[in-house]
């Protein structure tokens, strides 16, 4: 154990300080192993595993289609995404076509997903620095996208609606209303949000300078998603490699300056707005046709095989790897998780910062626990 | 840049690197023959050709398919979708499968610029699977490696922090191997 001089001449001990896992602010079930000295962290270590499911190994013995469950469960606030990420491995696999009107649905889903899972980030990020209302308004607007999805599929939260070959059911005139009706609803929310935290002086104060990361430390890091387009890298699979006809859509990357907290933080505000903007297009260009691609088995036993396929995800690029060996079940499934590769970057990032900050930082890599363990 | 100019790009520098005869679908895939090959490869193309994002690290067991006993509890498979039939044997299952005694590890690099990406592979044997650490080039691979360490016992050599990162302390052996089995532990009913 080391002694340093303190500011008043006095020595400091270093001291461990375990956060979590069980805390509000770690969002789930993620410990850090913190070593102060004073108030400055000189060494940070997360530890994650609490929530290992062994999900990709439990793929290995069910069929294709019973794996697109397992999927739901790792990003459980945007689990539209994952469960797209994994079809599009599997049809890659298989080689099927999917008709235009699933691949604009599956669009609408993942959007409205995005925006859900940002509100969550938005208001859970206001009370880990102090600001209970915009929590409040945050989770009335996200109740209204999950009461959608309950309306749709019937789950608020593990879905299961993205099939291999499509979608599980056609939208309905009642849903397509209701869903604009949201819209219409939220748009105006976004500026108060700003007006609410985003410019707020205190919040301000706690994020502006807080947790920087420049860009050639996120790529180092191979940081994705906000996290990485905060730091001023313009990288977004939607842009970068076009998945379900994402590139007919017209939206903007919005990227922030210095990749500090609020960058990031702002990053995820303005991709709402692209989201809105997204969805109104899809809506409004829906074509007409099937839902499903026609002749998908029940039991598919793609040739033997290997296929990627990645998605901009609400947390980042989410990366299915799926090897087949002809039989029934995914010889190998791997998952490159944004969660879990967003999170180790905080083992350098905390270090020399003030522990007031952990929190602050922690929320604005936005991590979900589920996701970060599989 | 095409998967055949890239490929041809690095074989310009490295004639044993070679386009892998299974690629991942859709993307430029290489085959590395051996461990010391992939530091230089790796630094070439992300100095020279610009992949400085490392996106993904993991490895494939080619052993065989799982066998079910491995995850049966009490000697009822709780999976109500499985066969009640004794399970046949692997090889009977998938003629065409190319099962062998390796892993396959794959890292995939990105170039954000310019759009594209390219995986790399290599066959390591089974009984001794050790593999370089991309730590010193990528920070990205300290994670990745671990977890890869962790479920499919790969050493990564030259790792700073190569310890488990997702199973439990208590946990023997590596799940993701096709040949793990279960030991009971204090979980177990």
């Amino acid at each position: 154990m080391t002694n340093t001089a303190g500011s008043r001449g006095g020595r400091f001990d270093q001291l461990f300080v375990n956060l979590g896992p069980q805390h509000p602010s770690t969002h789930g079930v993620l410990r850090v192993g913190l070593t102060l000295e004073g108030e400055v962290i000189v060494k940070a270590e997360p530890d994650i595993g609490y929530l290992h499911r062994g999900s990709c190994k439990l793929a290995e013995t069910r069929g294709y289609h019973q794996c697109v469950v397992l999927t739901d469960r790792w990003d459980y606030v945007s689990a539209m995404p994952n469960n797209l990420a994994f079809c599009l491995a599997a049809e890659r696999l298989m080689g099927l076509e999917i008709p235009a009107r699933a691949r604009h649905l599956r669009v609408v889903m993942c959007e409205l997903n995005r925006i859900a899972s940002h509100l969550l980030f938005l208001g859970t990020y206001g009370i880990d620095l102090g600001a209970f209302t915009p929590f409040l308004h945050a989770f009335r607007e996200r109740e209204m996208i999950l009461d959608l999805y309950e309306m749709l599929c019937g789950a608020r939260l593990t879905y299961n609606y993205i099939r291999i070959g499509g979608v599980m059911s056609d939208i309905t005139q009642e849903w397509a209303a209701k869903t604009r009706e949201f819209l219409g609803f939220f748009k105006p929310r976004m500026r108060e949000y700003d007006d609410l935290l985003s410019f707020n002086p205190i919040f301000l104060a706690r994020t502006e300078e807080v947790g920087l990361i420049d860009a050639r430390q996120a790529v180092a890091w191979g940081l994705s998603g906000p996290n990485l387009r905060g730091s001023g890298v313009s990288y977004d699979v939607r842009k970068a490699d076009p998945y379900s006809s994402y590139e007919r859509f017209d939206f903007d990357v919005p990227l922030g300056k210095r990749g500090s907290c609020w960058d990031r933080y702002y990053c995820r505000a303005l991709e709402m707005r692209q989201s809105v903007r997204i969805v109104e297009q899809a809506l409004d260009g829906l074509p007409a046709g099937d839902i499903a691609a026609k002749g998908v088995s029940k039991t598919p036993k793609p040739p033997p095989g290997e296929a990627y396929a990645h998605v901009e995800a609400s947390r980042g690029d989410l990366g299915i790897y799926l090897a087949s060996d002809g039989g029934a079940a995914p010889f190998r499934l791997h998952a490159r998780a944004p969660s879990f590769i967003n999170l180790a970057i905080l083992q350098e990032m905390l270090v020399g910062r003030k522990v007031a900050d952990v929190v602050a930082i922690l929320g604005s890599i936005d991590i979900v626990l589920g996701e970060a363990d599989r | 840049m095409t998967a055949e100019a890239l490929a041809s790009k690095v074989a310009g520098r490295f004639p044993q690197v070679v386009m892998a005869a299974v690629p991942v679908k859709d993307y430029c895939t290489l085959r590395l023959t051996s461990a010391s090959e992939l530091a230089p490869v790796v630094g070439f193309l992300k100095e020279e050709l610009g992949f400085d994002y490392l996106e993904m690290v993991t490895a494939v067991d080619w052993l065989g398919p799982v066998s079910p006993e491995g995850f049966v509890r009490g000697g009822r498979n709780p999976n109500p979708f499985a066969s009640e039939e004794p399970p046949t044997p692997p090889a009977a299952r998938n003629p065409g499968a190319p099962y062998k005694p390796v892993f396959d590890l794959l890292w995939c690099l990105a170039n954000i610029p310019e759009r594209s990406r390219v995986f790399l592979r290599l066959e390591v044997p089974r009984d001794r699977p050790v593999v370089p650490s991309l730590c010193a080039i990528f920070k990205a691979a300290d994670w990745q490696e671990r977890e890869a360490f962790d479920l499919l016992g790969i050493a990564f050599e030259g790792h700073p922090n190569l310890k488990k990162i997702l199973t439990p302390d208590f946990l023997v052996g590596h799940p993701f191997r096709k040949d793990y089995a279960h030991v009971k532990d204090r979980y177990d009913e």
